[in-house]
């Protein structure tokens, strides 16, 4: 009776114990830092709006821990403090029907939090998410997805196609503003690099437009989100930002490439379409498509 | 003391299960239809699970290759469509269908061969999906089938069709069980029994019928439309000339109150069980059956959140934004008046409480992640990532699974006249709380570092060398579940037939079908029970027409 006892207590532990063990080990990852497949919070992106977002990320989890600490904590405390074993013999439960007051009092507490929450998320998303945002871009980029990759199409006039699990990054300036211009040749792809800002749909007949502008030289991944076939996990992406001179030196490189492969007789050809001029005037913003 | 309302042990349905599938066939006993619901969602509960642990093999470790790519897709779509169509909607359809007519003191169904007829239906969907593993190819562009990848340029596959004519036939059942259940709930109720004293099993009942009735026809006149499509070459949802996106709008607007029509009943059976192991009424009835219908007319206008990263315009977005966070505030409301009706109660942590406490503790996050969600640029951080994976399954299994379960365990006395073993029960309700939070803590995240949902493979480098450790753990933790389940079913089995009997009203219950017998008998109650208040066993057993509240411990 007595072993069984202890083998009870014990029993009774284990999730605790669980729940300290998975804390412990997902904190010790996290600090190693980004890769370790348990960051607790969404990548501090390096353009602005992905700087937006993780701010935003930040100041939901405010409220977001409060809550989920209080109700936690009361839900701890039923099982403790109103266990029928604990309570003395004969103990006779309120018969509550309701209370006003409290009533009201979780209503308008949550109502009030929302709404800081909303009208924060409301700012980030007319500041970021209009057409305003990338009215003037200093270079736009026409990426075009297809099963299964990418075309990253330059006002320079030249295009770099990416396929495959070690895919061809897209290749962007530091400290300029990058208008990305979002299309499908055929089903629905999703454009995300976690570390630099949120994900857009790429929707066939239709034009989405996001925008980055990174201050750091560096590589970051990326992957198609949205199923789209059997090879849609090979449909990997990376976007590379190099100092403003490494980008002249890439522009050059793939104008003479180009220059080389079109020399030789090339079977696709005829389907590229003319290159926009560079510096081809913006989008006017009210018959803009919904800027990403 | 005589039971009143009941005569001594009838006839009982202890082994239908036994007998010739004649009986299946030809019942209309809403108890045996409901029997049969129920089973149904198990054995689908069974298979979605293995199809997620194939899945979960396949991702342990990066550049797998268990399975082909084209197989996962498969997989996945099954898995989705099985679990929310074919497990959780019809196993609580079994639940209300075996006691929403007891919880009223009703006879039966409005229509019992309706009831019927909508059962059947079931199966025979299931069974017109699966086929397409047989045929060449089940649908692989997930539960959610968005065209353009479903048309028939870029899959022409029989699949798809076969996935239409599945999800069509459902809605069709799924509106004439909620037209049943809606008649009924109008029509049949014992004499006082007011809607002010229904108890809120049925009203939430009511809520996810009224839900289903609106959004079962939209469902179905999508799929047809993207028939037409593949089918009569219209252009509804091909890229030239059609509208891909318009698709999602009517898919959402479909799927997002399907979350509440899994999760409503949950909330019902939660407000019904509480109050029974606390020895207290509900806590705010009114405010609970307010906050129910405000979820009703909410779900009906957030499809859009499913749907943020597809470029719609920014007002339009920021409604679907605050329309979700609203729900939040019915969520919260019902959630504080669970804890303040526990709250000072004398409580018996029998199984189902246990449940019903593991449902507060998980559900609480899939809520909480759901207003992270809401947040329009935070959502198209983590939007199609593992965070929404691990939302969902928050929602749907910390939400649905774990209230279902808890249901089960406090009715199996009722429907089967026997008490499930309690050792058996504590080892179920401990290996699925570990196994779930151990499966889907970390893929928040996993989703949060950039890890897509519904990926074949991951090539393991550049940026994500830690995602094999993590993909390990949540593998290692998913066969704790399905040893869970296994369990579960064992002691479902085996208490079937030995468990020790249960007696009429095994918890000391407060409604209506705790004062017949267990089981029923095919007639329900021998007199028309007369309600004077939401609790009328409770009011029976004041009036000292109830033999006892013993637990049978």
């Amino acid at each position: 009776m007595r072993g069984r006892l202890w083998f009870r207590r014990a029993f009774a532990t284990l999730p605790v114990l669980v729940v300290l063990v998975l804390f412990c080990s997902g904190t010790a990852l996290a600090a190693e830092g980004s890769g370790s497949g348990l960051d607790p919070i969404v990548p501090n992106g390096k353009s602005p709006n992905g700087h937006h977002i993780w701010q935003l990320y930040l100041l939901v989890s405010i409220p977001a821990l409060f809550i989920f600490l209080l109700v936690e904590g009361l839900l701890i405390t039923v099982l403790i403090k109103f266990r029928r074993k604990k309570l003395p013999k004969g103990y006779k439960p309120p018969q509550w029907h309701g209370h006003r007051g409290l009533e009201v009092l979780w209503t308008v507490i949550p109502a009030l939090i929302l709404i800081v929450i909303g009208s924060a998320s409301f700012i980030t998303l007319q500041n970021d998410y209009t057409a305003q945002a990338s009215n003037n871009p200093d270079i736009d980029i026409a990426v075009t997805g297809h099963q299964y990759g990418w075309k990253f199409k330059y006002p320079e006039g030249f295009t770099v196609d990416s396929e495959g699990l070690t895919p061809t990054p897209m290749v962007i300036p530091t400290s300029k503003l990058v208008r990305l211009k979002l299309n499908s040749t055929d089903v629905i792809h999703g454009f995300w690099v976690p570390d630099l800002t949120g994900k857009t749909d790429l929707v066939p007949g239709y034009e989405n437009v996001t925008w980055v502008k990174v201050s750091q030289p560096g590589e970051w991944r990326g992957e198609c989100t949205e199923l789209c076939g059997t090879g849609h996990y090979t449909m990997q992406l990376r976007v590379k930002a190099v100092s403003q001179s490494d980008y002249a030196a890439f522009v050059q490189k793939s104008l003479a490439d180009q220059a080389k492969s079109k020399s030789s007789p090339s079977p696709r050809a005829p389907g590229a379409a003319p290159a926009a001029p560079a510096g081809s005037p913006p989008a006017s913003p009210s018959a803009g498509p919904t800027t990403r | 003391m005589a039971n009143v309302l009941a005569p001594p042990r009838p006839k009982s349905y202890d082994d239908t299960f036994f007998k010739p599938v004649s009986l299946w066939l030809t019942t209309t006993d809403h108890k045996l239809i409901g029997i049969m619901y129920m089973t149904t969602g198990m054995l689908a509960f069974v298979l979605g699970g293995i199809l997620a642990l194939v899945m979960r093999i396949q991702l342990a470790q990066p550049n797998l290759k268990v399975i082909d790519a084209e197989t996962y897709n498969q997989l996945l779509s099954a898995h989705g469509t099985t679990m929310i169509f074919f497990f959780v909607t019809i196993f609580m359809t079994g639940i209300a269908n075996y006691f929403v007519p007891l919880m009223i003191g009703a006879r039966d169904m409005a229509f019992p061969r309706v009831n019927l007829f909508g059962f059947w239906l079931i199966p025979i969907s299931i069974a017109i999906y699966y086929t397409g593993f047989f045929t060449g190819g089940a649908l692989d562009a997930g539960w959610t089938g968005y065209p353009p990848l479903t048309t028939k340029q870029f899959n022409p596959g029989l699949g798809v069709d076969l996935w239409a004519a599945s999800i069509i036939l459902w809605c069709v059942s799924g509106i004439m069980a909620s037209v049943n259940f809606l008649t009924t709930i109008v029509a049949l109720r014992a004499p006082g029994m007011g809607f002010s004293r229904l108890p809120l099993f049925v009203w939430a009942q009511i809520c996810t019928s009224l839900l289903l009735l609106a959004v079962g026809a939209p469902l179905a006149a999508a799929l047809f439309l993207l028939e037409l499509d593949r089918q009569a070459g219209t252009s509804f949802f091909v890229s030239n000339g059609g509208r891909p996106v318009l698709f999602q709008h009517l898919f959402w607007f479909f799927g997002h109150p399907e979350v509440y029509v899994l999760i409503l009943p949950g909330f019902g059976m939660v407000s019904e069980i509480i109050p029974v192991f606390a020895r207290k009424p509900i806590f705010g009835y009114t405010s609970m059956v307010g906050a129910l219908f405000s979820i009703v007319f909410l779900s009906m206008a957030v499809w859009g959140h499913h749907m943020l990263t597809v470029g719609m315009n920014i007002y339009v977005e920021t409604w679907f934004m605050v329309m979700t966070m609203l729900i939040a505030i019915p969520t919260g409301i019902k959630f504080f008046n669970w804890i303040a009706t526990a709250w000072g109660g004398s409580i018996d942590f029998q199984i189902p409480m246990k449940y019903v406490f593991g449902f507060l503790a998980t559900f609480l996050i899939g809520g909480i992640t759901g207003v992270y969600l809401s947040s329009v640029p935070v959502n198209t951080q983590v939007h199609q990532s593992y965070y929404v994976v691990a939302h969902f399954h928050y929602v749907m299994v910390g939400g649905s699974v774990f209230t279902l379960l808890a249901g089960t365990q406090y009715w199996f006395p009722k429907i089967t006249g026997r008490m499930l073993n309690k050792t058996l029960g504590e080892w179920s309700f401990w290996l699925f709380f570990i196994g779930f939070n151990g499966t889907f803590l970390v893929m928040h995240t996993l989703g949060l570092e950039g890890m897509p949902r519904r990926i074949y493979s991951y090539p393991g480098g550049f940026g994500e060398e830690g995602w094999g450790a993590t993909n390990m753990f949540i593998t290692v933790f998913s066969f704790v579940i399905a040893a869970s389940v296994l369990v579960f079913i064992y002691n479902l089995v085996v208490s079937w037939k030995y468990g020790e009997p249960a007696g009429d009203d095994p918890w000391g219950g407060n409604t209506l079908e705790w004062a017949t017998t267990s089981p029923p008998p095919p007639y329900n109650f021998e007199k028309v029970p007369v309600v004077r208040s939401f609790m009328p066993l409770r009011d029976m057993r004041e009036d000292g027409l109830r033999p006892s509240l013993a637990s049978p411990e």
